[in-house]
């Protein structure tokens, strides 16, 4: 995949738009895959989203026992194949990043599949398409390698990221998740 | 008309067996851009697809907006006209509910006279039905007492706008030309939560280098992200706006050539802004010294800068002021008419630019034209076929009514598109005012707190199930379009206004048998007004993406960027602000010692008559709450989630309390998007501001305790 996903979380304004979005993907059955937390509510309102990191070696697909977890040839993490599921939920407690959840009526795991019915057709993923703030973002690889690197020049030119208070400390500024 | 528009290059997901529609989002002012996906065998709506190439919103879209399409076929939609009987809501025909209407209307006016009747408008519905409700009013009706809920919402700016610069539009530079301003100063307006999908434009701008003033006394999410956040208290924007000013002038910031060309008064400003030193105003304000020079420096050497504001400077009692005082900081910088800079204030209501400005005001006729104005009073009659005489005068504004219906004066009401009984101040009166009315209509398409007080419900339609134009808040005139037929018995606004037409034998006046036909004699009502539509069509309005009002012709490429020339005033100058500070109407004292502010959160949409019906934003937040600074807190020993009662001269309610060090350690703060029992409008003040008649939502005085 020549795209990846890129996440800012100093621009996230905790709107959970991105969760509501997630739901509306076909397939999600309504259920949102990603989440968004406060750093910490009692200091100040610094909220951060996260989603899967479409991992290159997925910790999740590692753990699970049945190898139901299978990668797309985009390297896109699927959620657990339904007729190999075993319900064991290592892959929710593998997960460093929080990601798969267990669905306990219907018995199975589910995950961020990056939209993989959009992404297939080069269509940016629900939440990348809707984040108001542009703190989540589906980008192609080489722009956000100029994002990176305007980035240092912004910082060079204007020192350390103006703040009245130095909210920064608490998150890193950027992240950003690729499969090549 | 095609119903799916896209520019070439765009991708869209279309599912097998849907079709998508666009249109924009039916909430706040932004009117950001979707296309509503409808199953093509049965019309239902299935979901929401981002509209990328929307110029104002690129697709983005908050969570109210992602959820917009849950509300239209929602199980809890009226579906048919509901009758009281013994206190019971029937469901009847609409046969049977306009002859009740009819009934009730014609007794009540020929025992009280025409007046007793009265309407009480909403802007969160397209123009061709804002535009309707004046004229049933007036015609149909044939009362003096029409007002709606952008009383509450936007008066303050208008009041403003039409004061300094003669005429009111939302903004007077188009939302894309943010992206190159060097610096925001936005006072009163929590942008990441009311307007989410503007903060991308600011992010675009600060890529670059822009900066970022934020005055407002929570740490929002907008404030958190500022170069300056000035914590302000509640009630004290005039004096900053002030403050500012006299360091603008004494440091040299001042355009002199532009505000000696284009603006009066400068001379009784200067004289006006002299003793707002930076300590004075400190000692106002609660802003330490040290952040209003480094905003006013940030302010005064950026080249091109933009004051934006919201309702936390405007719904104030002296909302006004406020308006007139931060519009005159973009003066004296000699802003206002250039590229990427100005001044904007964020329509709160999906129509609260176009509903304004067409005749649902208590003293506006269509166009801006004023009811006192014989001549405007001339021009509409012609339009509308009736004798200028028959035009009534002008009525009270929306907080006034429930005090002529104290009078006696108002024996009936007809509540169109609003909550009152929820986004109302001193809710204890407003309810008081609904049970003594004799007869009540609401049209809604849920049953939201005000219809509950209602004689007959009149099931509306959805903004889904009927097309139109809006104006969102940048001035862009924009489509909405049909998705589907309306469910039930639903009939949308402007029928329900004609149907009532008729059965008071002035149904020639109503002659509509579809939109484009009052959009045509709409346009007509605007022409020659402040606010002229008359140039822009639906095919226009398709064809350029929207179009800017003023535009006088169809030649005419209509007008992005406002007051380019000259000002919309008599002289053609801005009039720069010379009001006298003013203190909140009521301040702390002994026995109530803190300050009450309330606002909205971005799961929910003003009275929640919607938003609180949907799965999603409910989850997120199902409730009010108080946000206090863990200082004040300690105080009264409340720990996290402890219930909290909080009491004001009005009203008192018990709400759980959020512990936060993001909001002033003198303040607390309520959201206001719930009824009954959790509406925080039973505490706050309805003191009026003297021109808009705005009350002031933002400041009272409150004493807490642990419940």
């Amino acid at each position: 995949m020549k795209k990846v996903m890129y996440l800012e979380f100093e621009r996230c304004i905790g709107c959970r738009s991105c969760q509501a979005a997630c739901r509306e993907c076909g397939g999600h059955d309504s259920k949102e895959r990603n989440y968004v937390e406060y750093v910490n509510f009692f200091e100040n309102r610094q909220t951060y989203p996260m989603l899967c990191m479409q991992c290159k070696d997925p910790a999740c697909a590692r753990v699970c026992p049945a190898n139901a977890i299978q990668i797309t040839d985009d390297g896109v993490v699927l959620s657990a194949m339904e007729e190999k599921c075993i319900g064991c939920r290592n892959c929710t407690f593998g997960c460093p990043f929080g990601i798969p959840k267990f669905d306990f009526e219907e018995n199975k795991m589910y995950k961020c599949d990056m939209c993989y019915d959009r992404t297939k057709h080069d269509i940016a993923p629900m939440c990348a398409s809707v984040c108001p703030s542009d703190a989540i973002r589906f980008i192609d690889h080489d722009e956000m390698m100029e994002l990176r690197r305007r980035r240092t020049q912004m910082n060079l030119i204007e020192g350390k990221k103006p703040s009245e208070n130095d909210k920064w400390q608490y998150v890193p500024e950027f992240f950003g998740v690729y499969s090549d | 008309m095609t119903q799916f528009v896209v520019k070439p290059g765009v991708k869209n997901l279309q599912h097998e067996g849907e079709k998508l529609i666009t249109t924009h989002c039916c909430y706040c002012g932004m009117q950001c851009g979707m296309h509503i996906r409808v199953n093509e065998k049965t019309g239902k709506v299935v979901g929401v697809e981002p509209r990328y190439d929307w110029p104002v919103t690129m697709g983005k879209m908050c969570p109210k907006g992602v959820t917009a399409y849950q509300t239209i076929d929602h199980p809890e939609r009226i579906r048919k006209p509901l009758i009281k009987k013994n206190g019971q809501f029937v469901e009847s025909s609409w046969d049977e509910a306009l002859d009740l209407i009819e009934e009730n209307f014609k007794r009540i006016q020929s025992e009280h006279g025409k007046d007793a009747l009265s309407v009480f408008g909403g802007v969160s519905m397209t123009n061709e039905k804002c535009y309707l409700v004046g004229k049933y009013a007036r015609v149909a009706l044939g009362t003096r007492y029409v007002d709606y809920n952008g009383r509450f919402c936007m008066s303050s700016a208008a009041g403003g706008f039409m004061k300094t610069l003669g005429i009111d539009r939302g903004s007077t530079l188009p939302w894309p030309e943010l992206e190159h301003t060097d610096c925001f100063f936005m006072a009163g307006s929590n942008t990441a939560e009311c307007h989410p999908t503007t903060i991308q434009w600011l992010w675009k701008a600060r890529d670059k280098g822009a900066k970022m003033i934020v005055a407002d006394p929570r740490e929002t999410p907008t404030a958190r992200i500022a170069d300056v956040h000035l914590d302000l208290k509640a009630g004290t924007d005039s004096a900053l706006a002030y403050g500012m000013m006299h360091l603008l002038i004494k440091e040299g910031y001042v355009d002199e050539e532009y505000v000696q060309a284009r603006c009066n008064n400068y001379d009784e400003l200067q004289e006006a802004v002299k003793e707002f030193t930076p300590e004075y105003t400190s000692q106002i304000t609660g802003v330490s010294v040290e952040k209003i020079v480094k905003a006013a420096h940030i302010f005064g050497r950026s080249p091109r800068s933009v004051v934006m504001f919201a309702r936390g400077v405007e719904q104030q009692s002296k909302g006004v002021d406020n308006v007139c005082s931060y519009t005159s900081m973009a003066l004296l910088r000699g802003q206002i008419g250039k590229f990427a800079s100005g001044v904007a204030t964020f329509t709160g209501q999906g129509n609260g630019q176009g509903g304004r400005e067409h005749g649902q005001k208590a003293d506006a006729l269509p166009g801006y034209r004023k009811i006192d104005d014989p001549e405007h009073v001339k021009y509409i009659a012609g339009v509308w076929g009736i004798a200028p005489a028959e035009m009534p005068k002008a009525g009270v504004s929306a907080y006034e009514m429930f005090d002529e219906i104290q009078a006696g004066k108002i024996r009936a009401m007809h509540v169109i598109c609003s909550n009152p009984a929820v986004s109302a101040p001193n809710n204890h009166y407003i309810w008081a005012g609904f049970e003594k009315l004799d007869f009540m209509v609401v049209s809604d398409f849920f049953l939201s707190e005000t219809a509950e007080f209602a004689d007959v419900v009149l099931p509306a339609t959805s903004w889904a199930e009927d097309e139109g134009t809006t104006t969102n808040l940048e001035g862009r005139v924009i489509r909405i379009r049909k998705v589907k037929e309306p469910v039930g018995e639903a009939k949308t606004d402007w029928q329900i206004m004609q149907l009532i037409a008729e059965r008071m034998g002035k149904g020639k006046y109503f002659p509509y048998k579809n939109v484009p036909e009052i959009y045509e004699e709409f346009r007509l009502a605007s022409k020659g007004g402040k606010a002229d539509y008359y140039g822009i069509t639906y095919e226009r309005i398709e064809k350029e993406d929207g179009v800017f009002w003023p535009c006088p012709s169809e030649d005419h490429p209509g007008t992005p960027t406002m007051f380019q020339e000259k000002f919309g005033t008599p002289d053609g100058k801005a009039n720069l602000a010379t009001v006298k500070w003013r203190e909140p109407a009521e301040l702390p004292s002994t026995e109530y010692p803190h300050t009450l502010t309330t606002g909205r959160v971005v799961f929910h949409y003003l009275s929640g008559t919607q938003t609180r019906r949907t799965k999603f934003l409910m989850e997120q937040c199902p409730e009010p709450y108080v946000e206090m600074h863990p200082q004040l807190a300690a105080k009264y020993a409340i720990r996290d989630s402890d219930n909290v009662y909080l009491e004001t001269k009005r009203g008192a309610m018990t709400v759980k309390a959020r512990i936060t060090k993001a909001i002033r350690e003198d303040h607390v703060f309520i959201p206001y998007h719930w009824g009954k029992e959790l509406s925080v409008n039973k505490l706050t003040n309805p003191a009026l501001d003297p021109t808009s008649r705005m009350p002031e939502f933002k400041v009272c005085a409150v004493k807490i305790k642990k419940a």
